[in-house]
């Protein structure tokens, strides 16, 4: 690994888009000064145009503290906006946002109408699906380097596929729409790249006209639902009642959103920096394809190392004290997972990527409190069965050049990852 | 007797608990968190610990 120096506490910025471009190393360099250091940095927001700049961030990096913010919602609300550091017009924030950026009672009361369809024992009937699902990824991808020069991209051909086609079947979304829905949810998710989004003057019109293009499909697919009601997620959003009352169509539109984007970019994240991490870390790869019992622990620590989502943010409800010191109502507090994740006070080693760790109490998939993920029983099956996939399909699986990391704060992502398949010849 | 007792207001079905421990905990068809008879001590005091709304609680 690269010498990393150590960077000062004044020179850090992260509010800096260049910063998350930045290999994972030196982010961490300078999340483990935070930490230490100043583990409530606080941050002037980054420009948005159009958007109103707000008073600033505090950057929670301990591990304790991210904890303790995620397990007191009343204290430190997500409805002002969980999933962008400004406070977006609230009709902007509910649509993009649903149930990430809503509290209790209505946030408990949705998120139980659809945590029904992600059980473990649902998702268990499911992982005939996702094999087949990463069976056919597999030997495409091994089509599309033998029809060239053996070369693949880890995003494009094993990453992206494999949790789009699970997501898409679980929500009936027909084959024709699949593109529009991957490359759709990227801009959303883009944290406005620019090279996802050409223009950042025009960031929030490109979401909002990403937005509409899905909440198209999804009016398309709720009529279709209502007069012939499918065994899927769509119909079951369009059907359910709470409390006697049906959700709104923006309801259903923005919550469609949100499981198709979620669904989507946090776990193609997951998958393609797990294969950059084993191919840095080739003992570690032996011997995950050696021991298939290991998959559990290193699907854990896959999570852990990745961290796809970087923060969450929760705003004071009150005047409220962190760890000693006192915040007054309105701060606001990114929680990164990340910096959480390689917290030395929790994690032995935390920069040693180590697949069989156990215990291995990451925050990945969110702290503890109402918000953690939804989608983590799938997101853990994915995982588990492509890199078991790949480990018997794709044993000559090759990085051969650096990422093209995604410039955003909030999704710690992958655009690009060259490879080959070795045995192509 | 040890029993767990489940805050129906605070559980959200997150389904940590029936990951932990699979023979205990079972979310059914409506959602609704089923716990069945003890078998595994220690996996259901893991599964209590991990719920993230701290829905779950141990009683002797």
């Amino acid at each position: 690994m690269t010498a990393v120096s150590t960077p000062t506490l004044d020179a850090i910025d992260l509010s800096e888009r260049a910063f998350w471009g930045a290999p994972p190393e030196q982010r961490h360099a300078v999340f483990d000064v935070l930490r230490r250091e100043s583990p409530f940095a606080f941050f002037a927001e980054p420009v948005v145009p159009y958007i109103p700049v707000g008073p600033g961030y505090h950057a929670v990096t301990r591990y304790a503290d991210v904890e303790a913010i995620s397990c007191q919602p009343a204290l430190f609300a997500s409805g002002s906006g969980a999933v962008s550091i400004a406070d977006m017009p609230p009709d902007l924030n509910e649509f993009y946002g649903s149930l990430i950026s809503m509290d209790d009672p209505r946030h408990g009361k949705i998120r139980r109408i659809v945590a029904k369809a992600f059980t473990p024992r649902v998702l268990e009937k499911l992982v005939g699906n996702v094999q087949a699902v990463a069976d056919d990824v597999v030997a495409r991808a091994r089509r599309t380097a033998a029809d060239g020069d053996g070369s693949i991209d880890v995003v494009a051909d094993l990453a992206a596929p494999i949790p789009l086609r699970v997501i898409c079947d679980m929500m009936g979304i027909p084959e024709s729409d699949r593109a529009m829905v991957l490359q759709q949810s990227t801009v959303i998710l883009s944290g406005g790249d620019p090279e996802l989004v050409e223009d950042e003057e025009f960031m929030v019109t490109a979401f909002l006209k990403a937005g509409e293009l899905l909440a198209g499909l999804m009016a398309r697919l709720a009529a279709e639902r209502h007069a012939h009601p499918a065994d899927d997620l769509t119909t079951a959003l369009v059907t359910t009642e709470v409390d006697g009352e049906r959700l709104t169509h923006q309801e259903i539109a923005s919550f469609f959103i949100l499981l198709l984007v979620a669904g989507n970019e946090t776990t193609r994240n997951a998958i393609s920096q797990g294969v950059l991490a084993l191919s840095e870390h080739p003992a570690e790869r032996d011997r995950w394809a050696a021991d298939p019992g290991l998959t559990r622990t290193a699907v854990e620590e896959i999570v852990r190392w990745t961290s796809p989502i970087t923060w969450m943010r929760r705003t004071a409800t009150q005047d409220v004290e962190l760890s000693g010191q006192h915040f007054p109502a309105g701060s606001k507090f990114l929680l990164f997972y990340g910096a959480a994740n390689r917290d030395p006070a929790v994690f032995a080693d935390p920069h040693r990527f180590d697949l069989s760790r156990d215990p291995n109490p990451h925050v990945g998939f969110g702290s503890r409190g109402p918000h953690f993920c939804l989608g983590a029983h799938l997101a853990r099956r994915e995982i588990g069965v492509a890199f078991r996939s790949f480990a018997v399909g794709l044993p000559d699986l090759e990085v051969t050049g650096p990422p093209a990391r995604l410039q955003s704060s909030f999704v710690n992502g992958l655009k690009r990852l060259p490879a080959r398949l070795t045995a192509v010849r | 007797m040890t029993r767990v007792v489940v805050d129906r207001e605070v559980c959200m079905g997150a389904g940590v608990c029936e990951m932990e421990a699979p023979e205990v905990f079972e979310l059914d068809a409506d959602g609704v968190l089923q716990v069945r008879e003890l078998v595994d001590l220690p996996a259901v005091e893991t599964a209590v610990r991990a719920c993230p709304t701290g829905a779950l609680q141990l009683i002797d």
